[in-house]
């Protein structure tokens, strides 16, 4: 058996980065993606795929508890904590999504702070910032060891591939795992990777995520207690390499003096504005920039005038669906999210209720919408772009085009958006205390030297439990 | 739209033209027409009186010595291992029994889990064709689903039932590609199926109804596929004992309602289901339980090891203990390493079994190297080959020093069709040949039922006393008449 060594490399990196080699530049990207992530993850308890879980979750026995985001009087086993939360942060498909195309927060986050209630001693904020870190790019360099990871996926949901492994990474590293163990953490996560695309789209997708927590979390816990796999489990094809159907895999040093170039330093993060598939976000942008076209122009708007919409699309069919009848069907189809914006004007939470799926007003808007699949436009996040254009009764044509939607890597929130959308995400569940005091903590991260990791379920919480406070978020701005 | 066809049993046919839009919709099969659907369907329609004879027969064989295998399993390290972490991860919870541990309950899926990992821990464990441990990943599942029932227990017949409905699935899913019929290279075949078949038996034993039995094959999809290079470590035992968890799981999910995709076994181009499992994948709907279907463990018996290793290292140990004869009778009755100068393997082509020197007893149980020198050495393979003091012998490092090994092209890598052939040199020049193409425990050349008691008892005996041994093998024996299986329940531990 042909071994580079590549294993053996990560497990040593794993160990050797200390919170000395975190930069501000990845300080500051990965606290924003912590504090999306926790503000998605609250508004996701509210979710019927969340409430399952934590029912099933619950009839498990454990000494040790950990926090339920959203559920102050709950806790469970850690795996499943992890689990659940996981569950919540991609139960609408709002979490962050990178390049190439993964969601690596919500595999890692849960676990960790799960874990971390777990521990004798509590960990500081940079301990924290650190486990985070070190799950995040671990994630990021398995994805480059293979073209395949650079296009849409089309056969492994890409975070039930490498987010378990994110997951083993970041537990083992808050764990303090030896260069051996790491090692063995990484080979027994491998053997829980890998679910197929063909359940994204349904329900069961967010337990993608929740089972890449709670599996890489249970990893580290068995490496931990000495259970060992493979120790090339990175370097041959029958390892890691079964995911892909080209591999070639490299190894990660860490240099003993002397900077860590972290991947979110060099590539940073998209934040969505939408609960729906990445994709959406382009094509709900150009729907909305050509609404307006027709607005300007149009004296008497009507939205029964239009005669065709053509959506230019990549192809990739998981998120073609031409008439959703349920939530996760609708955030998954470029035709609901185009015919959205042009209804509503915007995109927003609310936009996936049942009752909006089942408007007559959107159906008959939907018979009208038709997909083509340029083949300039490459199905990769970093690559493709989307056209709208709308074709009225009168023979008009508005048309517009969207290549870097905002929130996109390339065009980041700012800072101002990505608390707003915490806010609004929060606000479901937390009273306005709690909801600001996530934010400092999260704020704050690197100079807590004792962090609560409960601090999520210790804010002062009362359910709202009334109608969402209007997204503000909704401030597009286009090419 | 198309979810709104709701829960039919028999579709109505005049329905399909009503729901058509005006726009092209993606051309999706009717619901009701699915192989998924199909399944869903079988799973929540056959009954006991379904299962044959000879089927009864056989899957009460594989109920015993997977029970066996995974009492002597529960001495294991890793099984140790395992339950350590479910007791101290978790808590001791007192629904599901623990094999062979007296008093040791955990919650259903965390039994299955380390029962399963008992079952697989020394691979000793059933193995079929295609290439599968069925019963490992369902029959632990079955037992602590059946613990969690809380008022009636299943009946033998149910309990019967439920347990070939998941060798049942995984036979069939097999069936739906080339890939599977081969010794596999990418995907622990267990890891893949074997949750699909546990998710299958346990929806079948909770009485799913059809569209949450479909559901519950499908969140267990989404939960398979562990990498062979994992096989020959010590997680390998993980894979079954996760199969079996995670396929209760799925099920337990389903039963409260989660949905996944009512597609995952049909192949949708460009959308993976099963299919991402496979290089090549044409799956067959599954015909009614009502409409002539003949259970696969009708046509294929099941293959039971006589020793603790990877199916491939009975044929080479058969081939060397014939050749262990021949060199006994020449005298002195023992075989010494300074005899024999050459030996050569002729063996299928396949990395993960072929080891000149393995350093554990996980690399041992997969090496044709080791198996043949064992058996050259003492006449046979069993459980104390494996021991660290066996595998440290310096009569066999020496032997396994002179081992060539060959792939001819007639000896494909598949049970189905695989040879063993053992050539030892002597240091005279005479050259003693053994050729071994069905190992006694093939599914062609069946233990008998003695063997199969034989076994048992040596397995079982490790761990429990002797009348609960007889009494273990006289339920079994009699599951499909039990009106109640807390029998069965009540004496594993």
């Amino acid at each position: 058996m042909l071994c580079k060594g590549i294993t053996e490399s990560f497990g040593a990196a794993i160990h050797a980065l200390n919170t000395t080699k975190l930069t501000d530049g990845v300080i500051s990207r990965s606290k924003r993606m912590m504090l999306d992530t926790l503000g998605v993850g609250l508004i996701g308890s509210r979710t019927a795929v969340f409430n399952k879980a934590l029912t099933y979750s619950q009839s498990f026995k454990s000494d040790e508890r950990s926090s339920v985001w959203g559920k102050s009087q709950i806790t469970l086993p850690p795996p499943y904590a992890a689990f659940v939360n996981g569950i919540a942060v991609h139960s609408m498909d709002f979490d962050d999504t990178w390049h190439p195309a993964t969601h690596p927060s919500g595999a890692v986050l849960p676990a960790l702070l799960a874990l971390a209630e777990t521990l004798p001693s509590r960990p500081s904020g940079l301990d924290l910032l650190l486990a985070f870190n070190v799950g995040i790019e671990v994630q990021g360099r398995l994805l480059r060891f293979s073209r395949e990871a650079f296009n849409i996926p089309e056969r492994f949901h890409p975070p039930s591939v490498v987010g378990v492994m994110g997951s083993a990474a970041a537990s083992a590293k808050l764990l303090a795992l030896s260069p051996a163990e790491c090692i063995h953490a990484l080979a027994i996560a491998a053997s829980s990777a890998g679910a197929p695309l063909a359940n994204a789209a349904t329900q069961t997708k967010p337990l993608h995520i929740g089972n890449a927590a709670r599996r890489g979390l249970e990893a580290a816990q068995l490496a931990q207690m000495g259970l060992e796999g493979n120790p090339a489990i990175l370097d041959i094809p029958s390892g890691f390499g079964v995911y892909y159907k080209d591999y070639s895999p490299s190894a990660m040093t860490v240099p003993a003096s002397g900077d860590f170039k972290w991947m979110l330093e060099d590539q940073d993060i998209a934040l969505k504005r939408i609960p729906a598939h990445l994709g959406m976000h382009w094509v709900v942008d150009a729907a909305l920039a050509a609404r307006a076209k027709l607005e300007n122009t149009a004296r008497n708007f009507d939205l029964g005038q239009i005669r065709r919409v053509t959506l230019r699309v990549p192809s990739s069919k998981y998120v073609d669906c031409p008439l959703p009848s349920t939530e996760h069907q609708a955030r998954h189809s470029f035709q609901f999210n185009a015919s959205s914006a042009l209804l509503d004007n915007k995109v927003t939470v609310s936009s996936f209720s049942e009752a909006q799926i089942n408007r007559p007003a959107l159906k008959e808007l939907l018979s009208k919408v038709k997909v083509e699949t340029p083949k300039d436009n490459q199905p990769s996040f970093d690559k493709m772009y989307c056209e709208v254009e709308i074709e009225t009764d009168q023979g008009q044509s508005y048309a517009a085009r969207c290549d870097t939607f905002y929130g996109h890597w390339r065009k980041p929130l700012s800072q101002e958006d990505l608390v707003d959308k915490f806010i609004v995400n929060a606000s479901s569940v937390l009273c306005s205390e709690g909801v600001e005091g996530l934010i400092d903590v999260v704020g704050n991260m690197e100079s807590e030297r004792m962090l609560n990791p409960g601090f999520i379920s210790q804010v002062d919480k009362q359910s709202t439990g009334a109608v969402l406070q209007p997204a503000k978020i909704v401030n597009i701005r286009l090419e | 739209m198309i979810s709104t066809l709701q829960k039919t049993i028999r579709p109505v046919w005049a329905v399909r033209g009503l729901h058509k839009s005006a726009v092209e919709v993606l051309k999706r099969p009717d619901p009701e027409d699915t192989v998924t659907a199909s399944y869903g369907r079988f799973i929540s329609e056959v009954k006991p009186q379904h299962l044959s004879s000879l089927v009864l027969h056989r899957s009460k064989r594989m109920v015993l010595d997977s029970i066996g295998v995974g009492l002597i399993g529960s001495t294991t390290d890793v099984f140790e291992l395992a339950l350590q972490h479910c007791q101290h991860m978790y808590a001791p919870d007192d629904i599901s029994s623990v094999y062979g541990r007296r008093g040791s309950r955990l919650s259903p899926t965390l039994a299955a889990f380390v029962n399963g990992v008992a079952t697989h821990s020394m691979d000793f464990d059933d193995t079929w064709h295609p290439a599968t441990h069925p019963s490992g990943a369902v029959l632990p599942a079955v037992l602590a689903l059946s613990d969690m029932m809380p008022n009636s227990k299943p009946s033998g017949p149910d309990f019967l039932l439920a347990f070939n409905v998941g060798i049942e699935i995984q036979g069939r899913l097999m069936r739906f590609s080339h890939e599977a019929h081969n010794i596999p290279k990418r995907f622990h075949p267990p890891s893949v199926v074997g949750t699909m078949g546990s998710a299958a038996a346990c929806a079948r034993l909770l009485s799913l109804d059809h569209s949450q039995c479909s559901h519950a094959l499908a969140i267990a999809a989404s939960l398979s596929g562990a990498p062979m290079a994992n096989a020959a470590t010590q997680s390998k035992p993980l894979h079954i004992g996760n199969a079996s968890r995670l396929g209760l799981e799925a099920a337990l999910l389903a039963s409260r309602g989660l949905e996944a995709s009512p597609l995952v076994l049909d192949a949708v181009a460009g959308v993976a289901g099963f299919d991402a499992f496979y290089e090549d994948y044409v799956p067959e709907p599954l015909e009614s339980p009502n409409d002539g279907h003949v259970f696969l463990l009708e046509e294929q018996d099941m293959g039971f090891k006589r020793f603790p290793a990877h199916l491939g290292m009975h044929w080479v140990a058969d081939a060397a203990a014939s050749v262990h004869k021949l060199l006994v009778g020449l005298g002195p009755g023992t075989v010494s390493p300074s005899q024999l100068q050459d030996i050569l393997l002729r063996v299928p082509k396949s990395k993960y079994i072929n080891r000149p020197f393995p350093e554990s007893e996980h690399e041992a149980r997969h090496s044709f190297q080791f198996n043949a020198c064992s058996a050259l050495l003492d006449g046979e393979v069993t459980v104390q080959s494996f021991t660290p003091a066996a595998l440290r012998r310096p009569d066999l490092l020496a032997l396994l020093s002179r081992v060539r090994v060959e792939h001819p092209h007639d000896n494909p890598a598949n049970f189905n069709s695989m040879y063993g052939e053992v050539q030892v040199t002597l240091v005279e020049g005479e050259i003693l040949k053994g050729r071994c193409d069905t190992f006694y425990g093939h599914w062609r050349n069946p233990l008998t039922n003695e063997s199969l008691r034989k076994k048992f008892r040596n397995n079982a005996g490790a761990v429990l006393r002797s009348e609960q041994v007889e009494g273990l093998i006289d339920v079994v024996g009699g599951l499909d008449t039990l009106g109640d299986c807390r029998d069965l329940l009540s004496q594993l531990q």
